[in-house]
């Protein structure tokens, strides 16, 4: 098995080697090598997941010294097969769509270190290797997104992410560090099991040892998964070729919520950590979605699609739903992937036709014609308030009865709330002709979503973090004081109820914009149409830097 | 250690001010092979004097190393000058090893360092001097394009930058995370300034070979680097890459 872990991250190199010797004699048959090797590292990376799934206990195995050590356990098992079915079919899609672009073999030779830089990440046993992969992602993913030489914007935008990136690798490099003097092992779960017998054993500037490296952890993984400051990178990043965007949205942007995973051991430690990283991943999410709205251009509007899932993905992990997390990533990355691939042909297909079946369903959901009578709101709100708790009710209490004590069950329960019941909510207000049957088919939706959602995150959960005890400090480690939890969900729970009945009271009255409000109304639309202005803050301070640096070296005349 | 002999030392150990005299002398050597000994040499007989004085540096230098590192950095940004880059690189790099010697244990294999840190800023020279004699000057934009016109070129230039600027598994990587790693629990602000020197190098390294290797091919009928010079380079780089993983094997 420790061979097979090893194989993994070892073919795509190999990959990696034969294109770049054998380029010329290969020629166009570069991509097949390339898709050759990268099935091969899939099915493997399958039969490792086959056997973590059966029961198989983590093993770690190793060059020989302290460092290099590859870890076989069910977090790095899963994401390795994702790593490689993502790969696999980035490559597969490559092929063709690569075969007319300069620097064929050179792509396929990048795709392939990436491929293995990805693997060797999650596979990593130990500190080095991990900043190693870590920082190696950074560095491969500026040239892959600048393959093609000629454009010096795609090398502009290259640089935003890797300068990003490297403020990502910065704090994971001090956190190795404080790591390393503490306890005296580059070993993972070396590392992991002293913490685990004497939490409270280290500090750093009077805190916690676990409270220092969670939070430097946290920044890594928020630099890595474009949360809110740190994101500008993510939407401006088009230029590089279709299949790089796909992976670096379904396969590299993701490593945020890997990384938080990974150091699952510190965070069960930490107590005032999580909670930050939910707020910070709430923000990238509204942000995000916010500004993924007001988007003309599909690509970027998908880029800040990318950046609140990945607010989603973070705060969960801040919830301490960590195995959501997981979950999420990686049904982010199927249908992000597959957005990607797929955004050019559709945009082709639709010019000529929109594909689109007039049907009865058609009519009815798209050609709706009004009820003559609208049902009695009141029926409907509490069918809007009521229906959706009660979905979200049976589907947790069939995972577990004590699911309602978690405070980070109860915040996924009140956003999957607020989304049932705004699903609700919008169907009425769409005045079909038949409301029954919308609002019918919204509810099965929901449920469908729901039921798919919960079982399979505990299925996750059960596999990633077999130990309850483990499970069920995660979310220890995430609650907040009682009194502030109940006054921040009564709040929020106030607010959004007030955006509704707003809405309600807006639509129905029809009420014209007075010149304050269109002001404002006006004002935060330039606000969000100039994404809050934080690239163009940033572009500022590097020029600032940059005026600096001249300024310097004609004072020292270059010396 | 007294402030004579540190200063001297700073001479070699760049210090700033002392280290214009390096950047001054680098710049003005006229023959390609004279940079390269230097920058070999240099640091070298600035580890000899610390190392012979067998007495730790004053409190003082570690600040004003850092400081001196994180200037040329910091200028690094705007220059396109191949040769005055590697001189400020060099400059950059070099202040470092003051941590080094300062670090206790690490005091032994400090002349190791040097050489890890060195050996790619000599290879740079060696591909500025090429640059100079196809194009007549080693500079970003000048003609630019490398990855067209000269692709094997352009790809040993952007592993030996990569290389100098602490990529892994070079071996600066391997003193950069070691540098940190000792500076982390004791000095944090150390080990912050130390980031944010890296990161200027990222950026710095990138300014210039955005410079070099992109945007269309430019000077048409030059040569690219020979397959044998190219394999040469790599047998090199692949040495460096050994040698970094091999001495990381062993300091751990």
């Amino acid at each position: 098995m420790e061979r097979l872990v090893v194989l993994v991250a070892v073919l795509p190199l190999g990959s990696a080697l034969v294109i770049q010797l054998f380029s010329r004699r290969l020629g166009g048959r570069a991509g097949g090598v390339s898709v050759a090797f990268a099935a091969v590292t899939f099915i493997l990376a399958a039969a490792v997941l086959w056997q973590a799934l059966a029961g198989r206990p983590p093993a770690i195995t190793g060059l020989g010294g302290s460092w290099g050590l590859l870890l076989f356990d069910p977090l790095g098992s899963l994401m390795a097969v994702v790593i490689a079915g993502i790969s696999l079919i980035v490559h597969v899609y490559s092929v063709r769509y690569m075969a007319e672009e300069p620097g064929y073999a050179r792509f396929f030779v990048l795709l392939d270190l990436m491929t293995a830089a990805l693997l060797v990440m999650v596979a990593a046993g130990d500190l080095i290797t991990l900043l190693i992969a870590w920082h190696l992602i950074g560095v491969l993913l500026y040239f892959l997104l600048g393959q093609d030489t000629r454009s010096p914007s795609a090398y502009r935008y290259g640089l935003w992410t890797l300068l990003t990136y490297r403020i990502g690798d910065l704090p994971l490099v001090l956190a190795a560090g404080l790591l390393y003097h503490a306890y005296g092992t580059w070993s993972l779960p070396e590392i992991f099991a002293a913490m685990a017998s004497r939490p409270d054993g280290h500090a750093v500037l009077g805190l916690a040892l676990p409270e220092v490296v969670g939070a430097l952890v946290a920044v890594a993984a928020f630099a890595r998964s474009a949360q809110f400051l740190l994101h500008t990178w993510l939407p401006y990043t088009m230029d590089g070729p279709t299949p790089v965007s796909a992976l670096m949205h379904a396969g590299i942007v993701n490593a945020g919520g890997f990384l938080i995973n990974r150091f699952a051991p510190v965070f069960v430690h930490t107590d005032g950590v999580l909670p930050w990283v939910f707020v910070v991943g709430l923000l990238s999410a509204v942000m995000g979605s916010m500004l993924m709205l007001t988007q003309n251009d599909i690509k970027k509007a998908l880029g800040y699609s990318t950046m609140g899932q990945m607010g989603f993905m973070i705060m969960e992990c801040g919830i301490g739903a960590f195995s959501l997390a997981i979950y999420h990533l990686i049904a982010h990355g199927l249908f992000k992937g597959t957005l990607f691939l797929g955004a050019g042909s559709v945009i082709h297909g639709a010019r000529r036709d929109d594909g689109v079946p007039k049907d009865y369903l058609y009519t009815f959901v798209v050609e709706r014609r009004p009820a003559r009578q609208r049902q009695p709101w009141l029926l409907m709100a509490a069918i809007t308030l009521a229906v959706p708790v009660t979905i979200l009710m049976v589907a947790h209490w069939l995972v577990s009865e004590d699911y309602f004590q978690k405070q980070g069950a109860i915040v996924l329960l009140f956003f999957g709330w607020v989304t049932g019941a705004q699903l609700i909510f919008a169907t009425y207000r769409m005045r079909s002709q038949n409301p029954w049957r919308l609002v019918g088919l919204g509810v099965f939706s929901f449920a469908v979503v729901v039921l798919g959602y919960t079982l399979i995150s505990h299925a996750f959960d059960v596999f990633l973090y077999p130990d309850p005890a483990i499970r069920l400090q995660i979310y220890d480690a995430a609650d907040i004081p009682l009194l502030r939890f109940d006054v921040l969900v009564g709040v929020v729970t106030a607010v959004i109820v007030l955006g509704w009945l707003l809405t309600y009271y807006g639509e129905r009255h029809d009420a014209p914009r007075g010149g304050q409000r269109r002001r404002v109304g006006a004002t935060a639309y330039a606000l969000v149409s100039r994404e809050f202005y934080v690239a163009g803050i940033y572009d500022r301070l590097a020029r600032g830097l940059l005026a600096i640096s001249r300024r310097l070296n004609v004072w020292l005349r270059w010396a | 250690m007294s402030i004579f002999s540190c200063l001297l030392a700073g001479l070699f150990l760049p210090l700033f001010p002392s280290s214009l005299v390096f950047n001054a002398v680098l710049r003005r050597l006229p023959h390609p092979w004279l940079p390269m000994v230097l920058l070999l040499v240099w640091p070298q007989i600035g580890l000899m004097l610390v190392l012979a004085l067998e007495a730790s540096p004053p409190d003082w230098v570690v600040p004003w190393a850092l400081l001196t590192s994180a200037l040329y950095a910091l200028r690094a940004l705007t220059l396109q000058d191949v040769r005055l880059w590697i001189g400020f690189l060099a400059t950059s790099l070099w202040a470092l090893l003051w941590l080094v010697v300062s670090g206790g244990g690490w005091a032994i294999a400090a002349p190791l360092h040097a050489l890890g840190l060195s050996l790619p800023l000599v290879l740079l020279c060696l591909l500025g001097a090429g640059l100079t004699r196809r194009f007549g000057a080693a500079r970003a934009g000048l003609p630019g394009g490398l990855a067209q016109s000269l692709p094997r070129y352009a790809g040993v230039l952007v592993v030996v930058v990569l290389a100098v600027i602490a990529t892994p598994l070079f071996p600066a990587f391997f003193t950069m995370l070691g540098l940190v790693l000792h500076a982390a629990p004791a000095v944090p602000l150390t080990a912050l300034a130390l980031a944010g020197i890296w990161l200027l190098w990222s950026w710095a390294g990138a300014r210039l070979l955005a410079g070099l290797v992109v945007g269309p091919a430019g000077g048409d009928g030059v040569a690219d680097l020979s397959r044998l010079a190219a394999w040469g380079y790599v047998g090199v780089l692949a040495a460096l890459v050994g040698a970094g993983i091999y001495g990381a094997m062993a300091l751990t």
